[in-house]
C-alpha cells in the first residue's frame, strides 16, 4: 500500500483516540476535580463570588463546550493561564522547554549508546559469566528508587565532594548544573534498556537465518553485527522513537530535586499547588506528542522492515 | 573407483537435557566419494541432522557435545580444526542447505546480497565481479526475470524460489559437497520435483558430491547411489541404493521400505516397522499381505450420508484508506459431492487449495459464505444452535498437529471425557472414564496413562490420543485433516491401519484430507482432487490413479517420486 | 524441550528449584510477608510510634538504624512500612490483573466491536503519561491508602491486557480450541477451561513485575504528598530523608532503600525465572 494513503489511515485512527483522550481529561478535570473556587478563593469564599467565578473559568457553560475547549486546545496549544503564576500557560511551556530538553536530549542519546554497546557485548558472550553479571547488575540497579538514586548523588557527589552544583540552573551555561542530573538519569535508563535490547538481541540470534550465515562460513562478530543488529534495530528504532515524547514530560523528581526549570518543574510546582489548568495542559501537551509520536513509529516501521513495506 | 572425499570415522555426540544425557549419534561411519550422492535416510530421532551439523561444525555447544570420532575432509580432521579454519571451509568447500527456505533467509538483506556475501567472503573480489557471478548463478537455479528478482527481498519470493536462492547461494564458490537436510519437505509436491531435477543436474554439471538428508525414501530413490538407514543414533544399513530398494537387510530397512502407502499396490492393511523388527529374516515378499476388496455399492443399505451443495467460503480482502473489503480470496468455490455410508472419501490438493478450509466448513466450524451442507438428509445451515450440538455428537474431526490439537494443560482422561461430559453422557465422572479406558485401549494406549499429560506421549500416540476423543461421542463421520502428515513414515502406517480397524468396527465414514497422494490412495475409496479452492477431478480411487484425466491431475501424480532407484 | 511426567506447572516448578538464586529470592519474599502479617497484627513493630531515643541518633548497637526526627526507631519504621509495601503490591498487582485478564480475554477472544472498543479505551489511557494519570486520580480521589491502590491498580492494567489479548488470538486458532467447538463446547468452556489455563503464565510473570513496580511507584507518590497519610512507608521515609541528608542524617534514607531493594531485587530474579521455566520460547534470554 502507499505510503501515503497508510499515514493517511494512521493519522484517521488517531482521531478517535484524541477524543478519547480529552474525553478522559474533561472528566477527571473538570467533571470530577474538586471545586476550584476553593483552591482559588479559599474556606471563607462567598456564594456569590463562587458563582463569579465559576462563570469567569466557564465552568458553567454547556458540558460539551468545555469538553470541546479540551479538543482544541490540543490542536492550538492555547491552555489559558495558571492560577498560581497568572502567567499564559503556553509561554511558561516555551520557557521551560530548553532546560527540560538540556537534561532529557543528552542522556537519552548516552543511554542509548551505552545501553546498545553493552547489549551487543553480553550477547555475543552469552551465557558467560560477564553475560549473568551485567543482567544482574542491571536488575539490581533497576530494584533501586530513583529517589533514592537522587537524594544519594546530591548528597554525595555533589555536596560532600563538590563535584558538581547541588541545583541551579544557567543558560548558557549549563552544563555543571546538568552534568549530575544526566549521569542519574543515564544510570537510570541503562538498566531496563539493555533487559530490552538483549532480549531482541537474542531472540533474532536464535533465528534461522543465522544458522544460515554459520553455514556460509561468516564469523560470530559479523553474523552479530550485520546480520542479527539490522534485524534487531527495527523493535530498536520503533522504540526508541516512542520514547521521545516523554523527553518532553522531562524527568519530573530530577527537575525538581536539582532545580532545574524545566517542563518537570513546572509540573511538580503546579501539583503541589493543585493548579489544575497546569496539569491539564501539561496532561494534554504530553498525550499529544505521544500520540503523534505513535504515528511517526508506526510509519517508521512500515518503511524500515522491508516485509512490510513491500507487500 | 572414486577417491573418498569425506569420511566419518566413529562419530558419537551428546545432547544435555533437562532429563539427562541423550546419545544422539552412536558410532557413527559414513564415506562420501568425490561427486556420489549419499542419501542419509531417517525418522524424526534418527541422528540424521546432528550428523550433518556435526561436519559443518554446527552443532550448537552447550547443550550438544561431540565426544569421540574424526570427520576426514581431502586428509584434514574437521573435528581438530580451529575456528577460523573451519570457517574457511564452510559455504566455499562445504556448503549446507537447511529445510524451512520461509525462515533461512535474511529477512532485511536482498537475494543477491546475501550472495554476494557467500562469494565477497570466500573469494576475495570486488563486489562488482561478485555480483556478476550472483547473476549468473540465479540464471542456472532457474530464478525467471533473475536481473530484476536479484533486488527482491526473500518475503517477496515463494518456498521454491528461496529454495532456488539457496541453492544458489551454497553453489556460489563451486562446493566439492552440498549437504542437504530436508530441503523439499517443506515443499509443495509439483514444487519438489523441479527443485530435484535442479540439484541433479547442477551436481552432474559441476561434479559435487551431495550428503542428501530426508526422511522420504521415494526422494531418496530418485537422487542417490548410496543410502545410509539410521535409527535412533545408530547406522543400521550403508550400502548402494539398488541394493538397500530391492534386498533391504536390516529389518528396520525392511519396515521402513514396506511400510510406505504405494502408488501401484494394494493392501488392505500396511506393513509396520514392527512387523519386521518381530520377524527377523523375513523377506518383505515373504510376508503375507492381504488385498483391499473392493467396497460393495448397494444403494439401499450404504445411503447418502453427506451431501454438499455449491459449497464456497470466500475470505474478505481489506484495503484502501477505510479498510473497506476490496476483494474477495476463494478459498473454497462451488464445492459439490455425494459421500455414502461406509466410504472413505479422500481429498487431496497442495497447500492452498482449501482442502482444510473445507473440512472446517463441513463442520461449522468456519461459517460457510454459501451453499448447502446435507447430512442424513438434514440441512445444517437451518439449525439451531442446541441442534447443531446434537448433531456435533455424529460428525467429529481429527487434526493434523498432535502438538497442538490436544490442550496442553489437561490430563489424557480429561481430555477424552469432555465431550461426554459436554454432551451429558454417563451419570458420573466414573462412568465417562470408564468409557475413556475403553477407548484407550481401543486406540491401543495404555489405560493407566489416563491420568498423563499430552506433551509425555510421543506424536504418533498424541494422535492416538485426538482418534479416542473423537470417538468418545460415537460419531458416525469423520473428518482426519492430515492427520498423518506430521508423523513419521512407520507410525503413519500405524496410525493408517488403526483408522482402518476402527471403520470396520464402528461403521464409520470418513474424509481424508491429505496432500500426500500416496497416503490417499491407500485410504479411499473415492477421490477428489482439489486446486485453488475447486474440486478438479472426482473419481474412485483405483481409476483417479491409473487414468487421471485432468492436466492439474497428470501433473500431480507425475510428481510424486516413483521410489525406485535411478542412480545406485 | 522433553518434560517427563507430571504437568507444565509441575515441570516448570521443579526448574524453578534448581535455580538457588531464584529459591532464596522466592525465600526473602516469604520473609518479606511474614514480617508484614507480623507487623498488621501487632507482633511486630506495634510500638513504632514511641519515642525510644534521642532525636537524629545515629545507628548503634541499640538501634540499628538509629532514630528519626522524633526519637522514633527507624528499624521499626522500616518494618511497619513493610505492611504498606506487600499490601501495595499486592493489591495493585491484583487489580491490575483483573482488568488486564479480563478485558485482554474479551478483546482477543471475541473480535469485532468489542475488541475494537477495548483497544481504543486502552489506546486512550496509556496515551496519557502514567505519571499524570496517578496524579490526576490521586488528586481527586484524595489522600490515602485506597487512592493509592486505584490509582496504581487503574493505571497498570494496560500491558498485560495487550499481551492478554494477543495471547488469546493466537491460542484462539490453534487446533486444540478448534477441537473444543468441534466436540460441542461453547464459549465459556473455551475461554475459561481452555484458553485461560494456557496463558497463565503470562499472568503470572506479570504478577510479579507489578508487585515490585507497585513498591517503587508507592514512593513516588509519597513524595507527591500524594500517597498513605499516618503510618510509615518506605516512600514517606525517603521524602522526609530529602531534608535530613544536608544535617548529615543518612539512616532513614538506607534503611528504607535497603528494605526496598531487596524485596524488588527478589521479584525481579524470581520473575525472570519465572518466565525462563514457564515460557519455554524465552528459554536463556530473560
Amino acid at each position: 500500500m502507499n505510503i501515503w494513503t497508510y499515514i493517511l489511515r494512521r493519522t484517521l485512527y488517531s482521531i478517535p483516540i484524541l477524543l478519547g483522550v480529552a474525553l478522559v481529561i474533561y472528566v477527571m478535570f473538570n467533571l470530577v476535580a474538586p471545586n476550584p473556587a476553593a483552591i482559588l478563593l479559599g474556606r471563607h469564599a462567598t456564594a456569590q463570588q463562587i458563582v463569579e467565578l465559576n462563570h469567569e473559568l466557564g465552568l458553567d457553560r454547556h458540558w460539551f463546550l468545555q469538553y470541546f475547549d479540551i479538543v482544541k486546545s490540543s490542536f492550538t496549544f492555547d491552555f489559558g493561564r495558571s492560577w498560581s503564576t497568572k502567567q499564559e500557560i503556553t509561554e511558561m511551556f516555551k520557557a521551560g522547554a530548553i532546560p527540560s530538553l538540556t537534561v532529557s536530549v543528552p542522556s537519552f542519546v548516552l543511554a542509548t549508546i551505552i545501553s546498545i554497546i553493552i547489549s551487543l557485548f553480553i550477547a555475543y558472550y552469552r551465557g558467560s559469566m560477564a553475560d549473568k553479571v551485567t543482567v544482574f547488575v542491571c536488575v539490581a540497579l533497576m530494584s533501586v528508587s530513583s529517589m533514592a538514586y537522587i537524594l544519594f548523588a546530591q548528597y554525595f557527589f555533589a555536596y560532600k565532594l563538590g563535584w558538581f552544583e547541588i541545583s541551579g540552573y544557567d543558560f548558557p551555561n549549563f552544563l555543571p548544573y546538568v552534568a549530575l542530573p544526566i549521569i542519574i538519569s543515564v544510570v537510570l535508563e541503562v538498566g531496563p534498556d539493555v533487559r530490552f535490547y538483549r532480549t531482541i538481541i537474542l531472540d533474532e540470534i536464535y533465528q534461522d537465518y543465522v544458522r544460515t550465515a554459520r553455514a556460509k562460513g561468516l564469523s560470530e562478530k559479523v553474523i552479530l553485527f550485520k546480520h542479527v543488529l539490522k534485524n534487531a534495530m527495527i523493535p530498536i528504532i520503533t522504540y526508541l522513537v516512542l520514547a521521545i515524547p516523554f523527553l518532553i514530560l522531562g524527568a519530573l523528581l530530577i527537575e525538581n530535586f536539582f532545580g532545574i526549570p524545566g517542563l518537570g518543574a513546572i509540573t511538580i510546582n503546579a501539583i503541589n499547588s493543585s493548579d489544575f489548568p497546569v496539569i491539564k495542559a501539561m496532561t494534554i501537551l504530553s498525550s499529544v506528542a505521544y500520540i503523534i509520536f505513535s504515528i511517526i513509529t508506526d510509519v517508521l516501521y512500515t518503511l524500515v522492515d522491508p516485509r512490510v513495506r513491500l507487500k | 573407483m572414486s577417491e573418498i572425499l569425506l569420511s566419518i570415522k566413529n562419530l558419537n555426540v551428546e545432547f544435555k537435557t533437562d532429563e539427562g544425557i541423550v546419545h544422539a549419534v552412536k558410532n557413527f561411519n559414513l564415506d562420501i566419494k568425490k561427486g556420489e550422492t549419499v542419501g542419509l535416510v531417517g525418522e524424526s530421532g534418527s541422528g540424521k541432522s546432528v550428523t550433518s551439523l556435526a561436519i559443518m561444525g554446527l552443532i550448537p555447544n552447550p547443550p550438544g557435545k561431540i565426544t569421540s570420532g574424526e570427520i576426514l575432509f581431502q586428509g584434514k580432521d574437521l573435528l581438530k580444526m580451529s575456528r577460523e579454519e573451519l570457517r574457511k571451509i564452510r559455504g566455499n568447500k562445504i556448503s549446507m542447505i537447511f529445510q524451512e527456505p520461509m525462515t533461512s533467509l535474511n529477512p532485511v538483506f536482498t537475494v543477491g546480497n546475501q550472495i554476494d556475501e557467500a562469494i565477497i567472503l570466500h573469494q576475495k573480489v570486488s563486489a562488482k565481479e561478485a555480483r556478476k557471478r550472483t547473476l549468473e548463478l540465479l540464471h542456472e537455479v532457474g530464478i525467471p526475470n533473475y536481473e530484476q528478482k536479484v533486488n527482491d527481498y526473500p518475503h517477496q519470493m515463494s518456498g521454491g524460489q528461496k529454495q532456488r536462492v539457496m541453492i544458489a547461494m551454497a553453489m556460489a564458490c563451486k562446493p566439492d559437497l552440498m549437504i542437504c537436510d530436508e530441503p523439499t519437505t517443506a515443499l509443495d509436491v509439483t514444487i519438489q520435483k523441479q527443485v530435484l531435477e535442479l540439484m541433479f543436474n547442477l551436481q552432474n554439471k559441476h561434479g559435487m558430491a551431495m550428503l542428501f538428508i530426508t526422511h522420504d525414501l521415494g526422494v531418496i530413490a530418485e537422487v542417490a547411489n548410496h543410502v545410509a538407514v539410521m535409527f535412533r543414533g545408530d547406522l543400521v544399513e550403508s550400502s548402494s541404493a539398488k541394493e538397500i530398494f530391492n534386498d533391504p537387510k536390516h529389518p528396520y530397512t525392511k519396515g521402513l521400505m514396506a511400510c510406505r502407502p504405494s502408488l501401484d499396490k494394494n493392501p488392505k492393511r500396511l506393513l509396520t516397522v514392527e512387523t519386521f523388527l518381530n520377524a527377523e529374516n523375513a523377506k518383505i515378499s515373504d510376508i503375507k499381505v492381504e488385498y483391499k476388496v473392493e467396497k460393495e455399492t448397494d444403494d439401499e443399505k450404504y445411503p447418502v450420508l453427506l451431501e454438499i451443495r455449491n459449497l464456497k467460503k470466500y475470505f474478505p480482502i481489506k484495503g484502501g484508506i477505510f479498510g473497506r473489503t476490496v476483494d474477495e480470496f476463494k478459498a473454497v468455490d462451488d464445492v459439490s459431492f455425494k459421500l455414502r455410508k461406509g466410504r472413505i472419501l479422500g481429498l487431496v490438493g497442495e497447500s492452498g487449495c482449501g482442502k482444510t478450509t473445507l473440512g472446517r466448513a463441513i463442520l461449522r466450524l468456519i461459517e460457510p459464505t454459501a451453499g448447502d451442507i446435507i447430512y442424513s438428509g438434514v440441512n445444517l445451515g437451518t439449525l439451531n444452535h442446541s441442534q447443531m450440538q446434537a448433531m456435533r455428537r455424529k460428525m467429529q474431526i481429527i487434526f493434523q498437529d498432535p502438538y497442538s490439537s490436544l490442550n496442553p494443560r489437561m490430563t489424557v482422561g480429561d481430555i477424552i471425557t469432555e465431550p461426554l461430559e459436554i454432551h451429558n453422557v454417563g451419570a458420573n465422572k466414573k462412568e465417562r472414564y470408564d468409557v475413556a479406558q475403553s477407548l484407550m485401549e481401543k486406540v491401543g494406549l495404555k489405560t493407566a496413562h489416563l491420568t498423563r499429560y499430552p506433551h509425555e506421549f510421543s506424536g504418533g500416540q498424541r494422535q492416538r490420543i485426538c482418534i479416542a476423543r473423537a470417538l468418545s461421542l460415537k460419531p458416525e463421520f469423520i473428518i482426519c485433516d492430515e492427520s498423518v502428515s506430521a508423523l513419521d513414515v512407520s507410525v503413519q502406517a500405524q496410525v493408517l491401519n488403526l483408522l482402518l480397524d476402527l471403520q470396520d468396527e464402528f461403521k464409520l465414514t470418513y474424509i481424508f484430507i491429505s496432500h500426500d497422494l500416496g497416503v490417499v490412495k491407500f485410504l479411499a475409496d473415492e477421490v477428489g482432487v482439489m486446486n485453488k479452492g475447486k474440486i478438479v477431478e472426482y473419481a474412485k480411487a483405483s481409476e483417479i490413479y491409473k487414468n487421471p484425466r485432468e492436466d492439474y491431475t497428470k501433473r500431480l501424480l507425475d510428481a510424486i517420486p516413483r521410489g525406485i532407484p535411478v542412480r545406485g | 524441550m522433553s518434560i517427563k511426567s507430571g504437568s507444565l506447572s509441575a515441570h516448570a516448578w521443579r526448574q524453578i528449584k534448581k535455580e538457588k538464586l531464584a529459591m532464596l529470592s522466592l525465600f526473602i519474599i516469604v520473609i518479606y510477608v511474614l514480617i508484614a502479617l507480623a507487623s498488621v497484627t501487632g507482633l511486630l513493630a506495634a510500638n513504632w510510634s514511641k519515642e525510644v531515643g534521642a532525636s537524629y541518633s545515629a545507628p548503634s548497637l541499640q538501634h540499628i538504624f538509629g532514630t528519626d526526627i522524633f526519637g522514633r526507631s527507624v528499624l521499626e519504621k522500616t518494618i511497619k512500612g513493610t505492611e504498606v509495601a506487600i499490601s501495595v503490591g499486592l493489591v495493585t498487582a491484583v487489580l491490575s490483573i483483573t482488568i488486564g485478564v479480563f478485558l485482554g480475554a474479551m478483546a482477543g477472544y471475541f473480535g469485532g466491536f468489542i475488541d475494537e472498543m477495548i483497544v481504543w479505551f486502552y489506546t486512550t489511557l496509556s496515551s496519557i503519561p502514567t505519571t499524570m494519570l496517578l496524579v490526576a486520580i490521586a488528586l481527586i480521589l484524595g489522600k490515602g491508602m485506597l487512592a493509592v491502590y486505584l490509582a496504581l491498580g487503574l493505571t497498570s492494567w494496560v500491558s498485560l491486557c495487550r499481551l492478554i489479548r494477543g495471547e488469546v488470538m493466537r491460542h484462539c486458532e490453534r487446533e486444540y480450541v478448534q477441537a473444543a467447538s468441534a466436540i460441542g463446547g461453547g464459549h465459556l468452556r473455551k475461554i475459561f477451561k481452555h484458553i485461560l489455563p494456557n496463558v497463565s503464565h503470562i499472568v503470572i510473570i506479570n504478577f510479579s513485575l507489578q508487585f515490585q513496580t507497585a513498591i517503587k511507584s508507592e514512593v513516588i507518590l509519597s513524595y507527591l504528598g500524594l500517597g498513605v497519610q499516618g503510618r510509615p512507608s518506605w516512600g514517606t521515609m525517603i521524602d522526609d530523608s530529602k531534608l535530613e541528608l544536608a544535617r548529615g542524617v543518612w539512616w532513614q534514607l538506607a534503611a528504607a532503600t535497603i528494605a526496598m531493594m531487596f524485596v524488588v531485587l527478589a521479584f525481579n530474579i524470581l520473575g525472570d525465572a519465572l518466565r525462563d521455566a514457564l515460557d519455554p520460547k524465552l528459554k536463556g534470554k530473560s
